[in-house]
């Protein structure tokens, strides 16, 4: 964000609370017809988002929302050299998203060159007889955009495809899906003219060895770039909320070791501050945003400030005796959660 | 034993949605019986359902444009089913926009009831989803158990008000008392009345009208604003009431004086009859 005053461009990377924000921003009619500006600055020297409404006759409201400093985590994953590449509208994933319930933890995507099929996970539906097993089959031709490189099952966290697909009919744009094998992250991308939004989530892997069902943890960080108004105003306004960290898991195997090197080489480029956690994982901040698109095999990926863990079967997690903070339920108690967090500030 | 029926109808599909929603508010698990013409719905009057019963009845052919079965045997030509109500509606809410519906007895790792929706889709290639529902087949001689419930002769019966207004009064009812009393004479007049230490409150519905009764020899002795009343849990009226969506065909409801209360609906040509007992 910047200084609006001082036309000096300031890097700020910094959390809001979404349950601050979201009050400001709740009647979206009223603020349509009754709003005639508004405006959004910083005042870092008292750490607080100011955020005006200006409305008819005068009248200004005010809201001030502390900050605080994050360093949010990187990913290094590049969706364009994923082997299989959908687009298709998110009506069309709604449609197929009522099939299943609530309590469905995790769902799984088949593709063959020539169709898509969703469908519950197989790992819950064997284990409670009183489950409902539904899949829907969808035909290439539903989708915008269809290229199958290899037959794949993955399997990944329903509640977060959710968000997703409502966060998706806000935007009129078409949904892209990038992925591999399963293990392997899965990308989901909106692109619109003001949004664009990657999600990145983890995917089950397809370990033989795997005794109970393991859970995915998806983490996924949202990223809104709003290039229009950076166009127009010449200002650079980006906002980021980290919703979740990982527990212990498999960077290292998602992550062949040459990626490692790729940070140390991002770590280089000038980005400022770098943590390492242990060898586990590095967290690279940002450096400044850029306008253009990426160019894969970028190193400096900006787009995509997002993580993710898959599940791992046990007998991996000898490996990793770091755990991170975990957001998200995990229900093995075998993971040992003591052994000292992560911290992101 | 075998089943598989096909809707391909969007009236009936969405009328056979709106019972399935029906029957998952009044039942969390419920049998299905299949026979050669009928379908049924059934809640068996047990402890665990707190003595309320409940028999829906559809024809097949009004729904069903394909139906084949195979019961039990050729003597006892049926299938029992037992299954989560909500499951069923959930599969179903998928067919709203649906081309074809396709419900088959199913045996995949365990028996099942396989709700098949072929979706419109734009293209050449259709949507096809897939729900494989658990359930449990009942045996033969749990049979006897299941079947049409009794209706005694009612002292009093009478056409129902419109059943949201129903409704909406017996939810305040219920904040002030779960003891309800419901008396109807055969003057068209219905009362729904509860009492506490601090408070009586009654809801009068007026003029609504008493279907013939079927033996005259009781209605000539009896004065006919004599009420007959029954007292009743306020909380399973309400779960019958807040089933239906819908306003019925016709609604009528049979009081049996200290007995219970027997309410009879029919939605277009689906039968639905609930039993409520007196509290003892």
């Amino acid at each position: 964000m910047n200084e609006n005053e001082h036309d000096t461009t300031l890097n700020l990377k910094c959390k809001l609370g979404m349950k601050s924000i979201l009050p400001i921003f709740r009647c979206l009619n009223s603020l349509e017809r009754n709003i005639e500006k508004c405006k959004i600055f910083t005042r870092s020297d008292k750490c607080k988002v100011v955020i005006q409404f200006f409305y008819r006759h005068g009248i200004k409201r005010t809201h001030n929302i502390c900050f605080e400093e994050s360093q949010p985590l990187q990913v290094i994953f590049d969706k364009n050299v994923c082997t299989n590449t959908l687009m298709i509208q998110p009506r069309l994933l709604a449609d197929a998203i009522v099939l299943f319930t609530s309590s469905q933890e995790e769902v799984t995507l088949a593709v063959t060159p020539l169709n898509f099929c969703l469908k519950s996970s197989n790992e819950e539906s064997m284990d409670l007889s009183n489950a409902v097993y539904s899949e829907m089959f969808v035909g290439s031709d539903d989708f915008d955009f269809f290229q199958i490189g290899m037959n794949t099952e993955i399997t990944f966290c329903f509640k977060e495809l959710k968000g997703i697909l409502t966060f998706s009919e806000v935007t009129h744009a078409p949904i892209s899906i990038y992925f591999d094998f399963p293990g392997k992250p899965l990308a989901l991308s909106i692109d619109d003219m003001l949004v664009e939004a990657n999600f990145i989530l983890a995917t089950l892997a397809d370990e033989p060895s795997r005794a109970s069902s393991p859970q995915s943890l998806c983490l996924s960080q949202k990223r809104k770039r709003s290039d229009l108004i950076k166009k127009k105003a010449g200002k650079n306004v980006t906002g980021q909320t980290l919703e979740c960290i990982s527990r212990k898991a498999a960077p290292r195997r998602i992550y062949p070791k040459e990626t490692l090197t790729n940070i140390s080489a991002l770590e280089n480029c000038g980005s400022p501050g770098m943590k390492r956690a242990n060898g586990d994982i590095s967290e690279v901040s940002e450096s400044s945003v850029s306008n253009t698109e990426e160019v894969p095999g970028s190193r400096c990926l900006r787009k995509f400030s997002c993580m993710f863990f898959g599940a791992v079967s046990s007998d991996q997690q000898e490996h990793f005796n770091h755990p991170f903070d975990s957001l998200a339920r995990a229900s093995d108690s075998e993971e040992d959660m003591n052994n000292g967090r992560f911290s992101l500030s | 034993m075998k089943f598989r029926g096909k809707i391909v109808d969007g009236a009936c599909l969405n009328h056979f949605t709106r019972i399935s929603n029906m029957i998952a508010k009044l039942a969390k698990t419920c049998t299905l019986r299949i026979s050669p013409d009928k379908l049924n719905f059934i809640l068996c009057d047990k402890l665990a359902n707190g003595g309320v019963s409940m028999w829906c009845e559809l024809e097949q052919e009004n729904f069903f444009s394909e139906f084949q079965m195979e019961g039990f045997s050729a003597e006892n030509n049926e299938i029992y089913l037992e299954l989560t109500s909500e499951n069923l509606s959930r599969a179903l809410k998928t067919a709203q926009n649906a081309r074809a519906l396709k419900i088959k007895l199913t045996n995949k790792h365990f028996p099942c009831l396989t709700v098949s929706v072929e979706l419109f889709s734009m293209s050449s290639s259709t949507r096809i989803a897939t729900h494989d529902i658990p359930i449990k087949v009942i045996p033969r001689k749990l049979w006897k158990d299941l079947q049409e419930p009794m209706v005694p002769d009612p002292d009093v019966s009478i056409y129902l008000p419109v059943l949201k207004t129903m409704k909406s009064v017996v939810e305040k009812m219920k904040n002030i008392s779960s003891h309800l009393v419901v008396e109807a004479n055969r003057d068209g007049e219905l009362n729904l009345k509860i009492e506490t230490e601090l408070v009586c409150v009654t809801t009068h519905f007026k003029d609504l009208g008493n279907p013939p009764l079927a033996s005259e020899s009781t209605s000539q002795d009896r004065n006919p604003e004599h009420m007959a009343e029954v007292h009743i849990d306020i909380r399973k009226l309400l779960q019958f009431l807040a089933g239906q969506q819908v306003n019925p065909t016709k609604a009528l409801c049979n009081i049996v004086t200290n007995k219970m209360v027997h309410f009879h609906l029919l939605h277009e040509d689906v039968s639905l009859q609930y039993f409520i007992p007196a509290l003892s």
